[in-house]
Order: structure tokens, then sequence, then C-alpha cells
């Protein structure tokens, strides 16, 4: 396949990233327009070259088999935790930051990194209100929360869960806790210095948080629906151990389902997680009052708004993952270093999950004699260690390097928040997550 | 209505027309989160004035709208999400009314005169063209230790019959915070405190910068909940600047030292602010005349000692440099003046803007 059915991909994320900053306004009323201009500019040629079929099969193949659950997921979570909310006198500071930083990116391995991202954001938007100079609390949140901290479990990202349903034992992400603590504590001392030097500059500006009262005193509303966070994180889990069960088999050992065309085909277990994913943003609608939506500032822009570019984003996002797929066995990748990087650097702008499996599928096809037994073939474990940590860590690199991403971007932007922009951002990980890659690879991927 | 005609000469702008532009975004801010019900992100989260201050100030000192204009970004984006679709329409119309007349700002408003009038503005001495009836007399004094700046203040508060606080601020901020049984450091200050007998005198007591007790877990987790999650030297500072601004609008007095001067500065207050200090081998000469047992090398290492404490102390609070003669109105060599001379000078200054 031609490299340049890559352009409309190219294209969209140009858009991303420029438009905001020449034609905001129209920008922000016209996306749906531009997406689909992006997505059609990829069909059309795709469908005059490999026919109609192969590229409505294609096409259904992303939005039903990748698109559906990640929206949904993404939707469920959106919605619960929008439906927490806490209140109270503590003030944003480089501690008080430190510490949800750390809270945040622990609780990504346990429910996942948007869950943890959802449920984090508002309170730690909250907390720093009385700052004007917040963007880089953000950004470091992107970092941690809804990225690196996701390493430990297959609950934490979607590319480990895929490792899980491919024989990769269920606690075996565990062996990445040193790796976790490695960075964790590089970038929360790098950004214990940023944020004291903006917080110092706050202060020196007059600023101060309204800390008259002695004692703090902080109340979470909302709090049951932590059990729909819980259904959730139970459907994502279900999602990677239900098509290994025999009942949900084909006599041809496929996942069964309904079929929609060609090979395209909704599976069972899909429709299950999607089913009680959206159950539990319907009961955590209808068992909490509205005020404490208002009070959290709950609107559906920010998840409207990551629907519609990602949904441009998946679909043109498949010649480059069809190339990666065709190519990626042929790279002559052999060492943990370059499995890292290129798994990374990949997972830095496509959906990290294919990338992952593709680098993985790559490893377990070298026949290796020793490593961890999967569905694959041998791995050995430094192999997978390097995927793993790219695939997961370097979704950080770009705001679509990973779903939470965006939606940290878009809330932040909605409540007040200069976030960088596409490039600014990619200049902030150009020069904090990259040094910090850098020593990873020194120490654990030599 | 647009209050600032567009493509003017910035010659003809008045800072009045920039102050009714920044009421008015100020304004739009507040309608926006009304209509939202959420305070979550808000643009301007202080009172109005010294947010309308900040704006004007931004207009006028960056020569470039850029920063209000992202500020208009922020509160147009709150906006957008208001569900009464009349209510969003004339918000939207009054931020696109807003930006025009932002955009249409000239790009500089400098002109020769070296005089900042931001700050001239807070100067007690330029009272008689500047100030109302209303304003208090508030002097700020940052000084040295061993320069006599203490009694200084303390006689000018005398002879001006207006009240003085050094130590007794402190002791109201830990009232506040309820942390009176806490190992809580006057970081401020210096280490004395007022004698009771002689009022003008101070003796030697209070452990200023001393390296803060050892506290255990349990203390600690109280500690953080007791003062919002901040550092105990930051939650003090914050309560002494609420404390220090209270006081500032009832009242006139001379206040000694903790950063006071920038916190009425940051928040338009007048005052005037004055430094006093004197060489360090006249300073040691005093501290060890104060304190005869003090020997010249503890005298010596206690001055080196409090003055790198008070230069990172106010450098924290402040981003400025402590001592630095264009952080302050005036600056006072006590050693050319001596005490009485140091408070006659003043004395004459300020009457004679009175007259």
């Amino acid at each position: 396949m031609s490299i340049a059915f890559c352009i409309p991909f190219i294209g969209i994320l140009l858009c991303i990233a420029v438009m905001p900053l020449v034609k905001g306004e129209w920008w922000e009323s016209h996306q749906p327009i531009v997406a689909a201009f992006w997505s059609l500019l990829f069909i059309i040629p795709f469908g005059v070259t490999f026919g109609v079929g192969k590229a409505a099969e294609t096409v259904l193949e992303c939005i039903i088999g990748d698109y559906l659950s990640f929206i949904v997921l993404l939707f469920g979570l959106f919605c619960v935790s929008g439906n927490i909310t806490m209140e109270g006198d503590l003030a944003g500071s480089p501690r008080v930051n430190i510490i949800l930083l750390t809270i945040g990116t622990l609780l990504s391995s346990l429910i996942g990194t948007t869950g943890s991202s959802m449920l984090m954001v508002r309170p730690i938007i909250k907390m720093n209100s009385w700052r004007r100079h917040r963007k880089h609390i953000m950004v470091f949140f992107i970092f941690l929360v809804s990225n690196i901290g996701g390493c430990l479990t297959p609950i934490g990202d979607p590319p480990l869960l895929m490792g899980f349903s491919r024989g990769v034992p269920f606690a075996w992400s565990l062996h990445l806790f040193p790796i976790l603590v490695f960075n964790m504590v590089i970038l929360l001392f790098v950004f214990y210095w940023i944020d004291r030097k903006n917080y110092c500059r706050e202060i020196a500006r007059g600023r101060v948080p309204d800390i008259s009262k002695p004692g703090t005193r902080i109340s979470i509303k909302g709090l049951h629906n932590l059990i729909f966070i819980g259904m959730i994180v139970a459907a994502v889990i279900l999602s990677g151990m239900l098509p290994d069960l025999p009942a949900f088999k084909t006599a041809e050992g496929t996942v069964k389902g309904i079929h929609i065309f060609g090979e395209v085909t909704l599976t069972y277990p899909a429709m299950i997680e999607m089913g009680i994913i959206l159950l539990a943003a319907l009961l955590s609608f209808k068992t909490t009052s509205g005020k404490i939506r208002k009070k959290n500032h709950f609107t559906w822009g920010a998840i409207k708004e990551v629907a519609v570019l990602f949904a441009g984003i998946f679909i043109t996002m498949q010649p480059a993952l069809m190339l990666l797929k065709s190519v990626g066995g042929s790279l002559g990748l052999t060492k943990p270093m370059e499995m890292f990087w290129v798994t990374g650097a990949l997972s830095s702008f496509l959906d990290n999950t294919p990338t992952y499996l593709v680098f993985l599928t790559t490893s377990g096809a070298m026949e290796f004699t020793n490593g961890l037994a999967t569905t694959l073939g041998r791995i050995p474990v430094g192999m997978l260690t390097a995927i793993s940590c790219g695939a997961v860590f370097m979704g950080a690199n770009t705001y679509i390097g990973n779903a939470p991403n965006f939606m940290v971007k878009s809330i932040s932007d909605e409540n007040g928040i200069h976030m960088p922009s596409f490039f600014g951002y990619i200049v902030w990980s150009f020069c904090i997550l990259v040094p910090v890659f850098l020593l990873d690879t020194l120490v654990f991927f030599r | 209505m647009n209050y600032i005609p567009e493509k003017r000469h910035s010659s003809e702008y008045k800072e009045e027309d920039l102050r009714v532009l920044a009421e008015r975004i100020y304004e739009l801010d507040t309608k926006v989160y009304e209509h939202l019900g959420s305070s979550l992100g808000r643009v301007f989260t202080k009172d109005r004035e010294r947010c309308v201050e900040e704006l004007v100030w931004e207009m006028l000192a960056r020569n470039q709208g850029h920063i209000v204009r992202s500020d208009l970004a922020l509160i147009s984006n709150m906006a957008r999400t208001i569900q009464e679709r009349q209510v969003k329409k004339e918000l939207m119309i009054e931020y696109d009314k807003i930006l025009s007349d932002v955009t249409s700002l000239p790009t500089s408003f400098a002109e020769g005169d070296v005089l900042n009038e931001q700050r001239s503005r807070l100067n007690k001495t330029s009272l008689h063209t500047r100030f109302s009836e209303k304003d208090h007399t508030i002097i700020c004094i940052g000084r040295t230790f061993g320069s006599g700046g203490s009694e200084i203040g303390f006689t000018l508060a005398d002879k001006l019959k207006i009240n003085y606080y050094d130590a007794e601020i402190f002791s109201e901020v830990l009232r506040r915070l309820e942390a009176e049984k806490d190992h809580v450091y006057d970081k401020g200050g210096f280490p004395y405190i007022l004698d009771q007998e002689n009022k003008d005198r101070y003796v030697d007591t209070r452990p200023a910068f001393a390296t803060e007790q050892k506290v255990t877990l349990r203390q600690k987790l109280k500690e953080f909940s007791r003062y919002h999650g901040l550092p105990k030297k930051d939650a003090i500072f914050f309560n002494q600047s609420q404390l220090i601004c209270d006081m500032a609008k009832k009242e006139d007095f001379v206040v000694m030292g903790r950063c006071a001067d920038v916190i009425l500065a940051n928040n338009k207050i007048p005052h005037i602010s004055i430094y006093i200090t004197a060489p360090f081998e006249q300073r040691l000469r005093r501290v060890m005349s104060v304190n005869p047992r003090l020997s010249e090398k503890k005298a010596r290492e206690m001055l080196n000692r409090l003055d790198k404490k008070h230069v990172r102390y106010f450098k924290f609070y402040t981003g400025l440099e402590w001592g630095k003669a264009m952080n302050y109105d005036l600056c006072v060599n006590s050693a050319s003046y001596g005490i009485q001379g140091s408070v006659d000078m003043i004395l004459r200054m300020f009457k004679g803007e009175e007259e």
C-alpha cells in the first residue's frame, strides 16, 4: 500500500494542531465537517484502489472493532466521574499537587488511566483555582496519571489488556513497578521545581488561597458513583477474559457475535462490555442529583470534541496501521531498546493498542527459546517490558497518544486553564519526557 | 455598546477607557459563572477592584492585549457551554464586542517619563494628588538586624500617634490558625520581642529563624489539615497578608517587615515603604552593645545568618531582592543619622508633604 494513503491522517493531525490557533471559533463549530472531510479523503481513494467492499470493511472494522468500545468506555467514565464532586479548602501548592499526582498515578493501574484521569482532573483543577498559571500541572497530570501510571496492570491501559488476552499473566505487569517508580520520582522531582517556581510567582503577584478558616474541610459528594466506576472496570476486565471462554467461541475458534459486513463482527464480549458501561453511566445519572453536575461544570463539550475528532483519527489512521502490520516484522527490531523506542514513537501518534499488538506479534514470531510463554510464542521478558513501557509511557508524548490526554486537555480548556497547543504540548513532552525515556533506556533497556 | 472606538492612537486612550473595558471583562466573567452555577476554573477569582486593576495594568504595561485576549478566550470557552440559548447569545455578543475593543488597543502606551504610575499611585508621599481622605497612613519598614530599624519604627509610630505592629501580627495569625500550641516561629520578624516595661526596647528572646523542631507523623498530618495542605510558613504568610490588608482598611499604622510593602502594593493599598540599614560593622557594634554577652564571632555569624535568611524569605514571597533600593520609596542609612535623626528625617518628609 502506498504511503500516500497516510496523508489524511497527517492532515487531520495538522488541523488539530493548527486550526485552534488560526481560526479558533470556526474550528470549534466545524470539527465534525473537518473530521468527515479527512475521513472521506482516505475512504474514497482507498475504495477506488482496493474496491468498495474492502473500504467498507476497513472502516466498519475500525469503527465497530475499535472506536465503539473506545468511545463507550470514555463516555462511561466521563459520565460517572462527572457525578462525583469534591468540595473543600485544600489549597493547591507544590506539596498538595505532588500528593494528588502520586495518588492519581497509582490509581491509574487500579481503575485505568481514563478512569483515574476523569476522577482526579476536577479536584486538581478546583484546588488550584486560586492560581493563574496552571497548565504545567495539567501537562504533568497527562504525563503521569493519563499515561505512565497505567503500566502496572492490564486494567491500567488497553495495550496491556490485549497482552493479557494473548497469554501474558495478569500480575506480570507488576514487574514494571521499579520502572514506574523511577519515572515517577524523576517526573515528580522536575514537577516540584516547576510548580514551586510558578507557585512563588503567584504569591509574589499577591494571589492567595482562601484559608481564612482554621482547619481543612473536605467533602466528597456523589461518592456512591465509585460503585459504577467499579462496574466499568469490571466490564473492561471481562472484555479481556470473555473472548477466551469456550462459550464465546465458534467451532472455528473465532469470537461469537453479530455479523455486520465481510469479516466485521460485533462480538458478544464487546457488547457485554459496552452494555455494562452504558448501564453504569445511566444508573449514575439516575442516582445523582443534577446539582453535583452543575457544581462540576459538567457539559458534553469535552466528550463531544473527543468523539468527533477521534472518529476521524481512527478512520484515517488505518493505512498507517496496515503499513505497520505489513512491515513491522521486517523492521529488524531485535533489542529491547529498539522495541521501546519504535513502539513508543508509533504509540505517540497511532493507537497504542494495535501498535503494541504488532510488536508483540513480531517478538512472538522471532522464535525465542526462553521467555514468557504467550499465545503468540515465547517472548523474552526484556522485550515484553520494552514493548509494554513503550506503548504505555510514550502515549504521553502527544495529545492524541492516549484517549484521556485529549479529554484532560478539553476539560482543562473548558475550566479556565490555558492549555498548550498541540505543538506546544509536544515541546513540553520533548523537553521533559524524552530525556526521562533516554534515562529509562540507559537503566532498563540497554 | 462599544466604549472604545476602533483605531485610535495610543495618546487618545485614557486610563478611564481601559478601566471601563476591564470592568466589562470582569462583568462578563461574573455573568458567565452566575449562569453556569459552578466556580470551577473561574478566570477572575479575586475581588472585583483588584481584578480590574490587574486587567488595566496588563493592558497598559504589557503593551499588548495578548494576555487579556487569552483571558477572554477562557471566558468564551465557558460561555459556550451555557445551556440557555438566549443567555448564551447575549453573552457571546458582549464577548465579541469586548474582543473587538481589546483587539483595537494600540500596541504601546509608552511615554518618556521614568515615573511608574502604578507604584507612584501607592506612594503616600504623593497623597496630595492621588489620595482621598479615606486612605490610611501606613508605613512599611524593612530593616536589617542591628540597624536600629525597630526603634526608628516604634519612635515614628509614637510621634505620629499611630499604632505599631511587629510580632503582634504574628501572634494574631497564630490565633486565627488556632496554631498557638504548635512549634511555629516568626520567620517574618527578628529575634526579639517587645519589653513590656520599656515599650521602646526589645529583648532578645524570640527564636526567629531557629531550626524547627522535629515533629511526628501524627503531628504532620494534623498540621497538613490545619494549614490546608500548605507548608506552615506559607499558611502563616497568607494569613499575615490577609490580616495586614484588613488592618490597612481600618487604621493608620507602622508595620515592621513581613513583606508588608509588597503585600500592600499587590493589593493596591497606598503606603510608604522604607528600608533602613547601616554598615555591617556599625550593626555589629550595636548588636554587641545591646547584648554584651554575645562574642564578636557569634554576633558576626548571627548577623550574616539573619541577613541570608531574610533575603531568602523576601525573595520567596515577593520575587524581589531584599534591600535593593529600587524596591523601596526611601532607603535610610541609619548610621548617618542615628535613630532620632532618621525619625526626624522621615517625619520631615512626611510632614512636608502634608503641609
